[in-house]
């Protein structure tokens, strides 16, 4: 057992929550706004629905192989070659994804804050952080996330409140203007990021009770689709659609809008808190899957050795990945979802669900796991 | 094989093995003391048992050995005590003149001999309440050296200890560290067995341990755990024990020896182990299923587990009215923010976000800096060093020679600093209320911890701006994270624990709400009592109205 930890439904669902939340609410609703118009708050939730399926598909395959992440039980629906294969592949998704968070991450504060600073140092600082935090154990990352989900959600909340008085809900209309295809469209980026809850795949077999795994993903998926079309919406009432689809970073600029009698303004300050307290819990969630995962399908007896190595590769990609903010933002728009659904959120999961049924039932897996031991 | 590979082989032998063989040097001289003492029989001869312990404890001038004899000279008795720890009216009136008098118990019942006199002493003469029997001169000796005193028979080999522990102690006062408007004066003393009545004395309850262990080789303190045995998390009590019998040192002076060795991370900044003066706070402590360590020889008492936001809480919160509990834990959450945050924040913003600031507010702070010679970090830190000194002057000074310095250093230094233009006003105001915000913080291990990390963050927010100290208080939360404190996680309740348990770090519950102990201390009895105990007046009955209430003053006479 490379995890001894055990972390409990609600800490997992705060997790992945906080997993697929970090960096949605700062790029999405640009995105989306260019994509889907004044209807992105109704693309934003649908959206966020997509992100069940991909839940449901792996919740399934941790039930069918208890005790296994998706790096183990791919070995033993696949067969040794091809289920390392799989694992490796599931490695890098998590190390790219990784990269592009930590960039994400880098990009939007030298883009926002500190435009002299060098992207490699906000990018190395956060990775070794995250570090840290992945030696420390996914015990120490849960609780951590318990700590800092309250003020992020709050702070969050509390913004979005105070800027009422700049709404405009006649941005909002008309509703469905153009058909159904601009809400698909626009509906396909978040399920992109609302699909990331595939990472329960690996959290799943270290819950106290993992029969409530469903019910906790579910939660953090809807938990974070409700927020992103809260903010879609404030974003598009504030500024338009128009305005929002031109913007980088909508929450960036939200902020500077508010202005509560000339003294409560200026809360850069707390979207930059709430930036890096989320992609620090982000990354280390990401970056703890793959440690974890290349622990297990090389076999080792711990996971820790491989974790320095990962980050330096993870941050070293995270700068090289993209030329700048423009080619990072074309990727998150036009391959990203794409890419990540097709292959690891929706692809991998559907063939080992086949192969799990074609291999037989699950009873069987329970003995030639304890043959195993 | 070749030569060079054999070489390297041994050297790699040579540098994996330990630097020294694993020997017990420290248990090899206890041993071969022991070993010398075996070689001496334990005689039943008196003389030759006085004589040997002058040798063992040496010419002491405050051991005292009175040798005397009874029924009519035919046996030899010695009590043995230490002056000053023994009592010694008890020991004259209650134990040698019942046995040097002519006992008319003695005279008719049963004659005083050799053989029998140390029964007969210890049921039917000596008027002491507590009494044992001490197989072997080792055995009464540590009993004599904390206060007992040995009665030593001529010719036989058991000795009696009578209890006679009495010595000068400092009065139960109240406790100068945790002081509080409202609530109990006592605090705890040096005196263990004062501690423990006055634990007792709150909770009446059968159920209440009292469980003494002993460590320090040379100082052989006694350790009490106190404990309720239907409340306390069985596995913590278990690894509570094990951490303590595995002490294994010269001298146990303070009960910080004792945290040092049993606390779960000793190279983290903040305290893991709570510690309080106060009687009432131990008996809370107690009573939510914790375990009060306490040492003999300090007032100061340990709670263990802790969690870290117990050291925002005082005693107080309890006994004062729900909200002034609840305003003033949020307050403390907020000082202790400010206390960690504020200078490092400062430097942040005025180095790199003026924008954050507003316009008047931002002039006036550039213009108050103009003369400044040096950058804001720089500034900051020698201000909080500064402080630091001041403050460090000021606790080991005698009270009228504090004020002294305070006022020196305070006002006449700070005053002349900013009129030369050294450091600025606004940096002065800040360092103070950052001053201030510390000692809000009721307990002084978690102030000092913060005071501590400020440093650090400042040469963060110096160099990295808000970015910095966001980084610093990451860093800082994935170690408190980490952290347990005897298998239960530090940030218990925020992280880890129930939502209403959470809650409490903000507010207190009133008491005719507070039903349940907190979950994450594993207690096995959680209801804490029946149900919502809040008095609801009865409504008001229905009844004639008098007439002083009519207004009607004629009514009776009509």
């Amino acid at each position: 057992m490379l995890e001894k930890g055990r972390i409990s439904p609600r800490q997992a669902g705060e997790l992945l929550f906080m997993t697929i939340f970090a960096t949605v609410i700062l790029f999405v609703p640009s995105i989306m706004a260019e994509k889907a118009g004044h209807d992105a708050w109704l693309a934003a939730f649908a959206g966020a629905l997509a992100g069940l399926p991909t839940l449901a598909l792996v919740v399934r395959l941790g039930r069918r192989h208890p005790g296994q992440t998706i790096f183990q039980y791919s070995e033993t629906i696949l067969g040794r070659l091809f289920g390392k294969l799989a694992g490796l592949a599931y490695v890098w998704f998590f190390l790219h994804w990784g990269a592009v968070v930590v960039r994400e991450y880098g990009d939007f504060l030298t883009a926002a804050f500190m435009p002299a600073t060098p992207l490699s140092m906000f990018n190395f600082t956060l990775v070794l952080l995250a570090a840290w935090a992945v030696v420390a154990g996914l015990e120490t990352i849960a609780r951590m996330n318990e700590f800092l989900i309250f003020l992020v959600v709050s702070s969050l909340l509390a913004i979005l409140a105070l800027s009422v008085a700049n709404w405009d809900t006649a941005f909002l209309q008309p509703v469905l203007a153009e058909g159904f295809g601009p809400v698909l469209r626009g509906a396909l980026v978040s399920a992109g990021w609302h699909a990331e809850i595939v990472t329960m795949a690996v959290l799943l077999p270290y819950l106290t009770r993992p029969q409530r795994a469903f019910a906790s993903g579910a939660a953090a998926v809807l938990a974070s689709g409700f927020i992103l079309t809260l903010g879609v919406v404030a974003a598009l009432s504030v500024f338009g659609p128009d305005l929002v689809a031109v913007f980088k970073f909508a929450l960036h600029y939200f902020v500077h809008t508010i202005d509560i009698a000339d003294f409560l303004t200026r809360f850069e300050a707390v979207v930059m808190a709430i930036w890096v307290a989320g992609v620090f819990i982000k990354t280390s969630v990401i970056y703890y899957c793959a440690a974890l995962g290349l622990g297990q399908v090389l076999g080792l007896a711990e996971y820790r050795p491989v974790v320095l190595p990962l980050g330096v590769v993870m941050a070293t990609l995270s700068v090289t990945l993209f030329a700048n903010v423009s080619e990072l933002s074309f990727f998150l728009s036009n391959v990203w979802p794409a890419y990540s659904i097709t292959l690891f959120t929706l692809g991998l999961p559907l063939l080992l669900l086949a192969g799990s049924y074609v291999r037989g039932r699950p009873e069987d897996n329970k003995q030639a796991e304890n043959l195993n031991e | 094989m070749n030569a060079f590979s054999v070489l390297f082989r041994k050297l790699l032998k040579i540098v994996r093995s330990p630097v020294l063989p694993e020997k017990d040097y420290y248990h090899r001289r206890e041993r071969r003391a022991s070993r010398a003492e075996a070689v001496r029989p334990d005689s039943p001869n008196l003389d030759r048992r006085l004589q040997l312990v002058r040798e063992r404890l040496g010419e002491s001038g405050d051991l005292v050995t009175r040798a005397f004899s009874s029924g009519n000279g035919r046996v030899r008795l010695a009590l043995l005590y230490v002056d000053g720890m023994a009592d010694r009216k008890l020991l004259s009136d209650n134990v040698l003149r019942p046995i040097q008098d002519d006992n008319p118990l003695l005279r008719h019942y049963k004659e005083l001999r050799p053989d029998n006199a140390l029964q007969l002493i210890e049921e039917l003469v000596v008027n002491v309440s507590e009494t044992a029997t001490a197989p072997d001169l080792t055995q009464a000796l540590r009993r004599v050296l904390s206060g007992d005193t040995a009665l030593l028979v001529d010719g036989e080999k058991k000795i009696l200890i009578l209890g006679t522990r009495s010595w000068s102690m400092r009065a139960v006062t109240e406790p100068e560290t945790e002081s509080a408007v409202r609530g109990p004066r006592e605090g705890f003393t040096e005196t263990l067995r004062v501690n423990t009545s006055l634990l007792r004395r709150r909770i009446r309850h059968e159920k209440l341990r009292l469980e003494t262990m002993r460590a320090g080789r040379r100082t052989t303190s006694d350790i009490v755990l106190v404990y309720i045995a239907d409340l306390v998390n069985p596995q913590v009590l278990a690894e509570v024990r094990q951490r303590i019998a595995a002490i294994d040192t010269d001298a146990i002076l303070e009960s910080g020896y004792i945290e040092e060795f049993i606390e779960d991370a000793p190279w983290c900044v903040f305290p893991q182990i709570e510690h309080t003066e106060r009687v009432d706070k131990a008996s809370a402590a107690i009573l939510e299923g914790r375990i009060i360590i306490l040492t003999d020889n300090t007032p100061i008492a340990l709670i263990v587990p802790t969690f870290f936001f117990q050291f925002l809480q005082a005693a107080e919160d309890y006994y004062e009215r729900p909200f002034i509990g609840i305003a003033l834990r949020m307050l403390r959450l907020i000082v202790m923010n400010v206390a960690l945050i504020l200078p490092a924040a400062y430097v942040a913003i005025i180095t790199f976000h003026q924008e954050m600031l507003p316009t008047p507010l931002l002039l006036s702070i550039a213009a108050a800096r103009e003369g400044v010679p040096m950058p804001a970090v720089a500034e900051a830190l020698l201000m909080e060093a500064t402080f630091e000194v001041l403050r460090e002057a000021g606790v080991r000074l005698p009270k009228t020679v504090g004020q002294a310095v305070s006022i020196v250093g305070g006002l006449v230094v700070g005053d002349a600093a900013i009129r030369a233009g050294l450091v600025s006003p606004s940096m002065v105001i800040v360092v103070a209320t950052t001053a201030i915000a510390t000692f809000a913080i009721p307990a002084f291990n978690a102030a000092i911890s913060l005071r501590l990390l400020r440093f650090p963050l400042i040469i963060l927010a110096g160099a990295m701006g808000l970015y910095g100290v966001m980084f610093g208080l990451l860093t800082i939360l994935i170690q408190l994270a980490g952290l347990q404190s005897f298998g239960v996680p530090y940030l218990t309740p925020l992280a880890h624990g129930t939502a209403l348990d959470a809650m409490k770090t903000f507010a207190r519950p009133p008491w005719w709400l507070a039903l349940w102990r907190p979950k994450a201390l594993g207690t096995p009895d959680r209801r804490r009592q029946a149900g919502n105990m809040r008095f609801r007046p009865a409504p008001p009955e229905e009844r004639e109205l008098t007439h002083e209430e009519t207004g009607d003053k004629d009514a009776g006479k009509r």
